[in-house]
């Protein structure tokens, strides 16, 4: 399958000078990897494209090629018919290129108005003038109807994921863009903030502006897109407008084969109690109760910030707990830092890959058996051929796109760094599995193992919880669901059954009248644990 | 790059091995493992390390007589090789210790007390390594339960452990050992001399010894594992389930107890167990420890590159003392080689890491 670009009609005349962003045989490699070749397409002005494809099959070197992050080894992009040349990004914002990254760059110590306006803050005098600051702030965030979820005065490490992005977007759309490309944009944000971006994304386009899009959510694209790209293994598989395509033919092109069903449970469920919370209060809950079976997955619904991923933390030691209990396997513990909760069979993979998840310079196998290090050491020396063994089994069995298991984290795609944090954790088989977003960023074909992979492990007798914002994964894999909303449990619904609405309804039951609407911060200083 | 499968039918099937790339495969075969042993990215330490020496030797042929490799040489870069090893595990592991240069003080004074006082050189060893370790423990105790910060804790007990050191040896004076043979020998013994042959110096034995526990220690243990991922990311460290607290305890009583050895290494050989022992050391081995190819944000770093690093400033200063230079210009050279060496690290990382300059660039 060949792309369209490359047919040469010979008939029809050249098309007039080309609008937008053209790319024209890109390739670029890495020390063991071609991440991409002989890439050629165009964004088009007023257009919605979409890059589509597995983890690591180059489409975020593909937006740091055209962000001039990294140089192209061979190929040329240009701009409305000028021919580009970036040495670095700054170059690219002057020709009015911006990419979004999976991981905006916020600045800890300061606070959302000055982190939108970062380089350009209005100054008198040499002093910040933060009236004008906020009132130009405040001005942008009601026009796209983010001032609630985005609130001004917030410091940047208290921001979470979906915040982080929001303040990612509103610094590019402040300044003249031409090519706006969004790498994952969505894949922390709620249904509601979607719809919003969305709206967003659509008015820039209708502005004139060349938008290119990045997700794994297929649906998303579908709704969104005017034309989609399928990049497999650095290459260009098929760019088609998104009329002609339906999910299943997205993601044969994209993984190269049918898909079997994606959620596939067998009941495992027992009646033995593996993990149980009583009146759970802290600084982010109210008198919080839950349990989690052997063989049961038991999702964890509600919206960003109704305290899902602090609860856990909680749990697993990581955050203080004022008052409650808990037992795993019916016995009272007491859990006061992660490493007494892995000790009583407890294990938690968090969202946040890369501040809570990987040592980034490390390597692959490394990160893979940090959690199981004591057990595959005989008198503190690790058995190295056990840990290849350990590490390497699930390595493969996610897919794990990496030239060897020596290759640093930091240097595989975003999914598959994901997919490194889940080895870790599924090779450590604790008695309990807290998955925090388990799919986030994770392609079509790995989140079916994922999900194959947690009904295993259900099978085998682990209690797993099940943090999710994605509706259809719990509603297709969990044996009970929990919806949270503002620090509570606001209901339990058996999870075979259980619709959309009923969810939806649970998690936002008050919540246009809560009272605290600023979230608190998730990233706790390391004194905090302890 | 991309591959063209239509030419390589026409191309010649096996084209004809050459003599000169079996003889490049045959040397290959026998570097590669040795350039695994020092690592890739020590290499660059062993090729400045050899260009110092051929220069040196382009210029003095007193360089590469036993007496002085043995001697001069290996004899200096044994202390400072020691205390650099234990430095290395906390600056891994993303920490700092500045008092390792007044623990070796109080370890020798404490080893000399013992030795004049029972006249055996064991006991007065394991005195000097009990008070490190037990200095170790207070600066991991301050660190880890007291959560303050690893430079200002040991900034703190540098100066306590110096005061120390004075506090214990008899008013304050030097406790000389110079009476006591066998404890002198550690600093200055050799041994499988004979026959022209000056021997191998006690002291580098000890080195090579400590390096191997060092180097193990860090690569194929779990505690080693803990320090490297505690370098590079403590909140994912601490969510993998590792006790930070223990780790952090371990690092510093390692560095402490290789401290102290040092300090009982250098009352040795300057035959006193002073309380000024050991004074500016901190900063050679942590010059050492970065020189070696550490990270200063923690996570990098290999004992291989601290002893490379160890080499690299002993031969730089036996050469320049061989050659008549004055102190101070020794003093300027290892401080712009160690600025030097790290800017070019750095620079490297810039280029080869996405130059993600974006916030920076706009501020
Ligand atoms: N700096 C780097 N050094 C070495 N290899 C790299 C580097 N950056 C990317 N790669 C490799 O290039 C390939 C493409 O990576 P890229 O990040 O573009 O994937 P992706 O399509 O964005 O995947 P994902 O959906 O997981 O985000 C991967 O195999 C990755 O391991
Ligand atoms: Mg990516």
């Amino acid at each position: 399958m060949s792309p369209p670009a490359s047919t040469e009609p010979p008939a029809t005349p050249v098309p007039s000078p080309s609008l937008g962003l053209e790319i024209r045989g890109v390739s670029k490699a890495f020390p063991n990897v071609q991440a991409l070749s002989d890439v050629s397409l165009e964004a088009r002005s007023g257009e919605i494209l979409a890059f589509l494809g597995e983890n690591g099959a180059g489409k975020s070197t593909l937006l740091k090629v055209i962000n001039g992050d990294y140089q192209p080894d061979i190929g040329t992009l240009t701009l409305d018919g000028q021919p580009l040349r970036f040495a670095n990004p700054l170059d690219a914002h002057r020709a009015g290129i911006r990419v979004i990254y999976q991981e905006p760059e916020i600045i800890p110590g300061v606070d959302v108005a000055e982190n939108i306006c970062v380089g350009e803050l209005p100054g008198r005098g040499g002093f910040v003038d933060r009236r004008l600051l906020e009132t130009r702030v405040r001005a942008d965030l009601d026009r796209y109807g983010f001032s609630a979820a985005l609130p001004m005065g917030l410091m940047g490490d208290m921001l979470s994921p979906a915040q982080r992005q929001l303040v990612e977007i509103m610094r590019a759309i402040k300044s003249n863009v031409r090519v706006l490309a969004l790498d994952e944009p969505t894949s922390s944000l709620t249904d509601d903030e979607v719809q919003r971006l969305f709206a967003l994304v659509r008015r820039l386009r209708d502005e004139g502006v060349a938008i290119i899009y990045v997700s794994h959510r297929i649906r998303e694209i579908l709704q969104l897109a005017d034309r989609v790209a399928i990049l497999r293994d650095g290459r260009l598989i098929a760019v088609r407008p998104a009329a002609d395509l339906t999910e299943e033919e997205i993601v044969r092109l994209m993984v190269g084969r049918d898909l079997t069903a994606m959620f596939q449970r067998r009941r495992a469920v027992t009646d033995r109690v593996v993990l149980r919370a009583e009146h759970i209060a802290s600084n982010w809950h109210h008198d919080v109760s839950f349990y989690v079976r052997a063989g049961e997955v038991v999702g964890f619904a509600g919206l960003v910030g109704a305290g899902r991923t602090e609860l856990a933390k909680v749990v697993f030691g990581e955050l203080p707990r004022d008052s409650g209990s808990v037992f795993v396997d019916g016995r009272l513990v007491s859990i006061r830092r992660p490493s007494d909760a892995v000790t009583e069979g407890i294990g938690y993979a968090p969202e946040d890959r890369k501040r809570e998840g990987l040592i980034l310079m490390r390597s692959v196998l490394e990160n893979a058996s940090l959690a199981v290090l004591q057990r595959l050491s005989r008198f503190h020396f690790i058995q190295r051929r056990m840990e290849r063994r350990l590490a390497g089994e699930y390595i493969e069995r996610l897919r794990v796109r990496t030239p060897s298991l020596e290759q640093e984290v930091g240097k595989l795609s975003g999914g598959n760094q994901q997919k490194v944090v889940l080895a870790r954790w599924l090779a450590a088989k604790p008695k309990v599995l807290i998955l925090d977003e388990p799919t986030r960023g994770i392609d079509v074909g790995a989140k079916a193992e994922i999900y194959h992979l947690i009904d295993d492990l259900a099978n085998q007798g682990l209690g797993v919880m099940f943090i999710s914002s994605d509706l259809p994964e719990i509603l297709g894999l969990s044996d009970r669901i929990y919806v949270m909303q503002n620090g509570r449990i606001s209901g339990e619904l058996p999870g075979p059954g259980a619709t959309e609405e009923q969810v939806l309804a649970l998690a936002m039951v008050d919540h246009l009248s809560r009272a605290d609407p600023v979230p608190k911060s998730t990233a706790p200083e390391e004194g905090l644990a302890g | 790059m991309s591959e063209a499968p239509a030419g390589e039918v026409d191309g010649p099937a096996t084209p004809p091995i050459s003599p000169f790339r079996t003889a490049l495969a045959r040397v290959a075969s026998v570097v590669r493992p040795v350039v695994r042993f020092i690592g890739a990215e020590n290499l660059s330490l062993v090729i400045v390390l050899a260009i110092e020496i051929a220069v040196i030797v382009s210029q003095t042929k007193f360089f590469l007589g036993q007496q002085n490799l043995l001697n001069s040489l290996g004899q200096n870069i044994a202390v400072l090789g020691v205390l650099a090893v234990g430095e290395s595990l906390v600056i891994i592991a993303g920490a700092l210790d500045i008092s390792v240069g007044s623990i070796a003080g109080i370890a020798g004074v404490a080893a000399a007390l013992v030795v004049t006082g029972t006249g055996s050189m064991q006991l007065g060893l394991v005195a000097g390594i009990m008070a490190g370790i037990c200095a170790g423990l207070v600066n991991g105790s301050i660190v880890a339960f007291l959560r303050v910060n690893p430079i200002i804790a040991t900034l703190g007990t540098f100066a306590a452990f110096r005061g120390v050191a004075f506090l214990i040896a008899p008013n304050g004076y030097p406790v000389g050992v110079g009476t006591q043979p066998d404890f002198t020998w550690l600093g200055s013994g050799r041994i499988l001399g004979g026959g022209g042959f000056v021997g191998i110096p006690i002291i580098l034995i000890i080195l090579i010894f400590v390096a191997i526990v060092g180097h193990v220690l860090l690569r194929y243990t779990d505690f080693g594992r803990s320090i490297y991922a505690l370098g590079g990311n403590a909140t994912a460290a601490r969510l993998a389930g590792i006790n930070l607290t223990r780790v952090r305890l371990g690092m510093y009583v390692f560095c402490g107890m290789t401290a102290g050895l040092s300090g009982v290494l250098l009352a040795a050989r300057t035959t006193s167990g002073s309380p000024l022992n050991g004074q500016g050391m901190e900063l050679q081995a942590i010059t050492a420890v970065f020189l070696g190819g550490a990270a200063t944000t923690g996570g990098k770093g290999t004992v291989v590159g601290t002893v490379l690093a160890v080499l690299i400033l002993g031969v730089l200063s036996n050469g320049m003392n061989l050659l008549g230079v004055q102190q101070y210009w020794q003093d300027v050279a290892t401080g712009m080689l160690l600025v030097t060496s790290v800017a070019i690290a750095q620079f490297r990382a810039l280029r080869s890491e996405r130059a993600r300059t974006r916030i920076a660039s706009r501020g």
